[in-house]
């Protein structure tokens, strides 16, 4: 059993605010880790190479040393992506944890080569109920007028730990949408970092969690701009209910030289106990003048008033509710193509809030 | 767009130094033997000394903060905490002696008691020189005096509430207040007397290498409501300052009160000030802050809401120049139900200066039918300066509402455009526009000191726009 402390912010405020990282206590990290069998990749073709050698993975921030180790020394799958197809077609790879693959230590690799156009869905799934442990390490490149859409869905149980690193590094006129759907993990701890290094680089972060019983969800998103005119949006909506805590962690870093760049940051929180808790940390950082920079966060209950509409209409409370965060939540799910995709996500949702 | 870029300019009447007289100066350093001392200079009771060496000890055994501006440049070993200047405390400008007085004519502070003040202190380094007050308000019993005085004739009040609203454990440099703390203010504004006209507090800090850590102590009784307004300034030498100010404020149920600060220390001067203030029921403490001065400024005023239906507002404004680092913003506590908290932060960098808005606004479990607001905005003059905004929030309760929104951009070049199309210059356009930034600011401040404030800001425009 291991005491880690993950997900620094880039720059730390006071300790007694509780949200410079996350301590876990009593976290079993696997030693020896055997293959992880139960996955499936819908598209398999030159796009995809499944790597065994192991190549050294570095990350300006990720979780922690430890975990990045874990991942670069004894990783049971890994995978690496070059996507050179300039008509955009779906991969998607999906890991199922079962009583013979409870571990996950992986490293997801992808280069979407000049100009090309893609979407990769990535998937955890608990298809029995074991206690699973997740640790992985997805990393992309968007070379030059490449537009990629990357969709991250975790639909792991309560009882499991999920501890994910993403970075994302966009050149000049490119593009990475990027959706995380947070569902699962007793602990559910997220480090997203993109290096926006081209001139017009756009990135999208779109994200919902919906966190029940104790849960605990920790994002640590941070976008550096560099790129002049570079863009990133990021948009978090979420819902916590019962004892479920969250911390969330935005940073949008105006690099110098990044002129005319623009920002914009957006996160709610719905609470539908008051046991519930929700913390956040939503940074603007600006070193760079010509640019344009906007944060807002939000939380509190469901609007009576609508909730109020919706059950003059004939919708008994609960499905009233669902009905609002739902689409809470569709306003970020509509950008996902994949229509089965997006049932399956909304009746979790329906699921879950039940 | 090329920039004139000038040096920074002289601060005309806050620069003016003194000849560094004084009556005595505690040996540099912070030693328990040192901390005895300021207690025997002061012919403190033993309860005041006890609380001083405790303090140290706390001190001793706290870290440096690990967040926020580097401090490394502070060495209490250069700093001299108590400097008694060549004057006992008077009741007359008269007796004040010459040169204190001059520096103070020059600041306004007469004028300003003559006009517009129900009452006035004046402190000049590690000592209150002058204090006085309109005498009906002392026939309605109200309490303007300064602390050391208060020590010695309301000893009960002061102890019941010294230390109480902050603790000395809240962090090392309070730790270092409440050792060596010399000077300040203790008001007592009686259960339901409203003062119509401010109260002001002046300080004024002249020896180089030294420290002032003057304490304010204020308690609004039930109903009472009080506009109390401080200003700070000191003369810029090459070695650090160190301002290490305590302000606690009580505002009981029912009672209001406004806490004015235009703060203009000299650019060698470390600001770790704090302050914080509990509202009883139906409460409320409204801050307002102008922040110019410093090398480095710390500063987060807090508002812990423990009353039902307790209000607060901040509205505070940094000005950041060369070589100036200001960590400021602000902090507030939902501790019972239907409480209420709506900030409106700003901030302008320029020629090289930091701003940082830092925050915490913190909902609890109790606090029902609570609601907050936060806006902040930071303006940008030059791409040499830097401005970050790290608030944080933290929810427990679902039945309250909570919102948060930051902004920051340059002055957009439209708006200049059009100014300048009807007939202004660029450099008018822009500080039109700087001035209309922080008018939010400048008009909840009574107009003398709305004056001052824009006057501060057209000497920190001089030589950042072009």
């Amino acid at each position: 059993m291991s005491s880690l402390k993950l997900n620094e912010t880039p720059v730390r405020t006071s300790r007694n605010f509780n949200i410079n990282n996350i301590k876990l206590d009593n976290i079993s990290v696997p030693k020896c880790l055997k293959e992880f069998k139960n996955v499936n990749i819908s598209e398999c073709s030159s796009k995809i190479q499944i790597e065994n050698t192991i190549n050294k993975i570095d990350l300006k921030y990720g979780l922690d040393a430890e975990l990045l180790n874990q991942v670069n020394e004894s990783s049971n799958y890994r995978a690496s992506i070059t996507i050179d197809s300039k008509v955009n077609k779906d991969i998607a790879i999906e890991f199922n944890f079962d009583n013979s693959n409870t571990t996950l230590v992986e490293a997801i690799d992808i280069v979407a080569s000049e100009a090309t156009k893609s979407t990769i869905v990535i998937r955890y799934n608990e298809k029995q109920d074991v206690e699973a442990y997740h640790n992985g390490v997805i990393r992309a490149v968007a070379k030059s007028n490449s537009n990629v859409n990357i969709i991250v869905v975790n639909m792991m149980n309560e009882k499991s730990n999920n501890f994910l690193s993403i970075e994302n590094v966009i050149e000049d006129n490119a593009k990475i949408n990027f959706y995380i759907v947070d569902f699962g993990g007793k602990n559910s701890i997220t480090n997203y970092y993109a290096n926006i290094k081209g001139k017009n680089a756009d990135n999208k972060l779109n994200t919902i969690y919906l966190g029940k019983d104790n849960q605990l969800l920790d994002l640590n998103y941070i976008a550096e701009l560099y790129g002049e005119k570079s863009n990133i949006d990021i948009e978090v909506q979420g819902t916590l209910k019962d004892n479920a805590k969250k911390h969330f962690k935005g940073t949008i870093d105006f690099k110098k030289g990044c002129k005319k760049a623009t920002g914009n940051e957006n996160e709610n929180c719905i609470l539908l106990s008051d046991t519930a808790r929700s913390i956040a940390l939503p940074m603007l950082l600006c070193s760079e003048e010509d640019v344009e920079g906007n944060h807002s966060s939000s939380a509190g209950r469901v609007a009576e008033k609508e909730l109020f509409y919706i059950m003059t209409r004939g919708f008994n409370y609960k499905d009233a509710m669902k009905l609002m965060i739902r689409a809470k939540f569709n306003k970020i799910l509509e950008q996902i193509k994949d229509e089965n995709l997006r049932n399956e996500i909304l009746e979790r949702i329906d699921k879950r809030i039940d | 767009m090329a920039k004139t870029q000038l040096e920074e300019i002289d601060r005309n009447i806050y620069d003016i130094k003194n000849k560094d007289e004084y009556d005595y100066k505690i040996k540099k350093g912070l030693t328990k033997e040192i901390v005895e001392e300021i207690s025997r200079q002061k012919h403190e009771p033993d309860w005041m000394k006890e609380i001083r060496l405790k303090a140290l000890e706390t001190y001793n055994n706290l870290e440096m903060p690990t967040w926020g501006p580097d401090l490394s440049e502070l060495n209490m070993d250069e700093i001299a905490t108590y400097v008694k200047p060549k004057s006992k405390l008077n009741n007359s400008w008269d007796d004040v002696p010459d040169d204190i007085k001059n520096t103070f004519d020059k600041l306004g502070i007469p004028e300003a008691e003559k006009t517009s003040l129900a009452g006035v202190g004046a402190q000049y380094d590690s000592e209150v020189v002058y204090h006085s007050m309109k005498d009906e308000l002392l026939k309605q019993g109200v309490i303007y005096t300064d602390m050391e005085t208060a020590v010695r004739e309301y000893p009960e009040m002061v102890k019941e509430h010294f230390m109480k609203c902050v603790p000395i454990s809240d962090h090392k440099f309070v730790a270092l207040h409440a050792a060596v703390w010399s000077g300040g203010s203790f008001v007592y504004v009686p259960k339901g007397v409203k003062l119509e006209m401010p109260l002001q507090s002046y300080f004024r800090l002249n020896s180089p290498e030294s420290g002032q850590f003057e304490h304010t102590l204020i308690i609004v009784d039930e109903g009472a409501s009080l506009h109390f307004i401080e200003g700070c300034s000191a003369p810029k030498y090459n070695k650090v300052n160190l301002h290490a100010g305590c302000v606690e404020l009580y505002v009981r149920d029912n009672a209001y009160l406004r806490y004015s600060t235009i703060e203009n220390w000299s650019k060698n001067m470390l600001n770790l000030n704090t302050k914080k203030a509990i509202c009883g029921k139906n409460a409320q403490v409204d801050w307002v802050s102008g922040s110019f001065g410093s090398k480095i400024s710390m500063l987060y005023p807090m508002s812990i809401l423990n009353g039902e239906g307790a209000k607060t507002e901040f509205t505070g404004i940094s000005f950041a120049g060369k070589e100036q680092n200001l960590d400021n913003g602000f902090k507030a506590v939902h501790n019972a139900p239907n409480t209420s908290s709506v900030v409106n932060a700003k901030s302008i960098s320029k020629n090289g200066g930091k701003c940082t808005y830092r925050s915490s606004i913190k909902i609890m479990e109790n606090a029902e039918g609570s609601k907050s607001s936060v806006s902040c905005e930071s303006l940008m003059l030059d791409d040499i300066s830097i401005s970050d905004t790290i608030p944080t929030n933290e929810i427990r309760n679902d039945n309250i509402q909570f919102s948060h929104e930051a902004k920051i951009g340059k002055i957009s070049d439209k708006t200049i455009f059009y100014l300048m199309s009807r007939g202004l210059s660029e450099e008018d356009a822009k500080a039109m526009i700087v001035r209309g930034f922080a008018y939010p600011i400048s008009k909840e401040l009574p107009v003398e000191y709305a004056v001052e404030m824009n006057n501060l800001i057209n000497l920190e425009l001089e030589g950042a726009i072009g």
